[in-house]
């Protein structure tokens, strides 16, 4: 196939990290000096992926599964270990300024507007950068800094803004150029829940009217759920899922999840113990995943035996299925 | 043109930054005199006592309170930037959004030591009037001291190529700040920010005159003070000098970027 159909192709991608072991404390410190033992840590192994144009794609794991450093070096920050990656028709890491124009990096962790100078600054020095005529870049900010209520904050430094103010101005700042390809690397991480939920309906709307690519990391599956139609999974470095958000609900087979509430603190049988359940701190709601078939026995069972307050069915949410996985990663292996 | 655009906003915003903190840019200007009446007028004043015909290596006491004057003034443009930003850009993890900006680095880094040197020779401007009112210095005519204010930038441009190679060692050095310091002192020394190059034994001033240190300072001081015959060879020496400094500092720059591991992101 054409490459102008994939944004993304990455074949057989590694990437090894070296780093020298260090003992604690001080004595440690002094041993690690003289003797400097290496470990070499696989970060991204054997990683295969095709994107096509204008999807929305979750990149989902845990902590340190990889998924920043597959981030950086799509982004061309860092240079992968073997494989091939072409990012646009382009090795992300030779940096041309073709490449560079085309796509943009949010990175919730951290800041790349400059912390001393108001945003308006930051946005008028990127507008240099980026080549943007004064016409639409004034248009541009206007419009988005309204759609996101920043502003009336475009004067104010940087650093004197909340932390959702502030990635508000980030995501102002990486879409000034109309980037062909967007990387959020947890763009939503410490927000509140309206920051968060504003931001997922902007980046809704505007991929809506753009069509650019989109690649999001977030540990949060409602960002997820309301972003993206594909998820790629990454496990200690490995992809381990690439496909259909549904199908991805459905990957432990069709089970339900129910949910009950009682009264007081309640402690289940050998029967109900058998679907997993999920009880919150003081046991006194619990939330089972239970197989298509089972849900009538089950239901029944309680009812008759717990007395609930309260019941309630639903389809598998992501989150349940998430955390599932990275308990036990081994149930994707077959 | 676009480029130039680039260059100059980011040099505006240099000054946005160094104009952000008033007291801090106030403090800027006046310290390096202050620090000049306090400590090296006071010091070589007490040294040569009251004998008015004492002679140290062939300077007299208002000799060399001139040469330490002019010294204070060439500092600040020819060795006055620091590569603290580069380093610690690297060592943050903020050279990040640097590698993904269409406008490198190196060019960030430059353009915003441009806007520094305009600063510094506004600073260098208040200071060498300071100096000329109190009858420290004796200002050379117009056109000695033009050609001197030029060598002194280009000798800056040398210092900044050494500096951003010193910086970019931040990819192989998690902590490059005493490295700095160490040069930065070694080469105070040899560029005769501390003495005059005459305390050294002569077969050491022989050797100093090929290496580049006594043409950051001590070189370009002699300029202002009335030697303008100086001047072509302090180029050339330069000149020389610069040529291999660039090409290490590129191979060093290609090598370091590929090790960079954006840690901490």
């Amino acid at each position: 196939m054409n490459t102008d159909t994939y944004a993304i192709k990455a074949n057989k991608l590694y990437k090894n990290f070296r780093s020298y072991k260090k003992e604690s404390g001080l004595i440690g410190s002094i041993n690690s000096f003289f003797n400097r033992t290496y470990v070499e840590k696989s970060a991204v192994e054997n990683f295969n992926l095709e994107i096509e144009r204008g999807k929305i794609i979750g990149l989902l794991g845990p902590n340190g599964a990889g998924k920043t450093t597959l981030m950086k070096m799509f982004t061309g920050i860092i240079v992968p270990s073997s494989g091939d990656l072409s990012i646009l028709g382009h090795h992300p890491w030779s940096r041309e300024k073709e490449f560079r124009q085309k796509i943009a990096l949010v990175m919730g962790q951290k800041s790349q507007l400059w912390w001393d100078i108001p945003a308006m600054d930051s946005l008028e020095l990127l507008q240099r950068y980026y080549e943007i005529d004064g016409q639409s870049f004034q248009k541009k900010v206007k419009k988005m800094s309204e759609l996101l209520q920043v502003d009336h904050l475009l004067k104010v430094q940087i650093r004197k803004l909340s932390l959702g103010e502030r990635m508000k101005m980030e995501l102002m700042a990486s879409l000034l150029h109309g980037p062909e390809i967007l990387f959020l690397d947890e763009p939503t991480i410490g927000l509140d829940l309206i920051a968060q939920e504003n931001i997922r309906k902007f980046i809704k709307e505007y991929h809506e009217l753009n069509n650019c690519t989109i690649i999001l990391t977030s540990h949060y599956m409602a960002d997820v759920q309301a972003l993206c139609e594909d998820l790629v999974l990454i496990f200690n470095g490995q992809k381990k899922y690439d496909g259909n958000i549904h199908d991805f609900e459905k990957i432990l087979g069709v089970e339900k999840n129910i949910s009950f509430t009682f009264k007081k603190p309640q402690t289940f049988n050998d029967y109900l113990n058998q679907f997993d359940p999920k009880w919150n701190e003081n046991r006194t709601s619990v939330s089972l995943r239970v197989p298509i078939e089972d849900v009538q026995q089950v239901g029944v069972t309680v009812l008759q035996n717990y007395s609930p307050i309260e019941f309630n069915t639903e389809k598998m949410p992501i989150e349940r299925v998430m955390k599932t996985l990275m308990e036990q990663p081994e149930l994707l292996d077959n | 043109m676009n480029e130039a655009i680039k260059w100059v906003k980011t040099i505006k915003y240099q000054w946005t930054i160094s104009l952000a903190y008033r007291l801090n840019f106030f403090l800027e200007v006046i310290a390096p005199v202050l620090v000049f009446f306090f400590v090296q007028y006071n010091l070589w004043s007490a040294i040569y006592g009251s004998d008015p015909n004492l002679m140290i290596k062939g300077y007299s006491k208002t000799q060399m309170i001139s040469y330490f004057g002019w010294t204070l003034i060439v500092g600040m443009i020819s060795r006055g930037h620091m590569s603290g930003n580069i380093a610690e850009d690297i060592r943050l993890g903020r050279i990040s959004a640097h590698l993904v900006y269409p406008f490198d680095f190196w060019k960030y880094h430059f353009a915003n030591f441009l806007g520094f040197q305009g600063i510094q020779l506004f600073i260098a401007t208040i200071t060498f009037s300071v100096l000329a009112i109190f009858d420290i210095i004796s200002p050379p005519s117009f056109i000695h001291l033009f050609s001197a204010v030029i060598y002194c930038l280009y000798v800056s441009i040398f210092w900044f190529v050494i500096q951003f190679l010193i910086g970019i060692l931040a990819f192989w050095l998690s902590e490059t700040w005493i490295l700095r310091v160490i040069f930065n002192l070694i080469t105070a020394f040899l560029a005769g920010t501390y003495f005059p190059l005459e305390i050294y034994p002569s077969w050491f001033q022989e050797i100093m005159k090929v290496l580049p240190f006594s043409y950051i300072q001590y070189y370009p001081v002699k300029i202002f003070m009335g030697d303008l015959s100086l001047l072509p060879k302090s180029f050339l020496i330069i000149s020389i000098w610069i040529i291999p400094v660039i090409l290490i500092t590129k191979l060093a720059w290609s090598r370091g970027v590929r090790r960079y591991t954006a840690a901490g992101m």
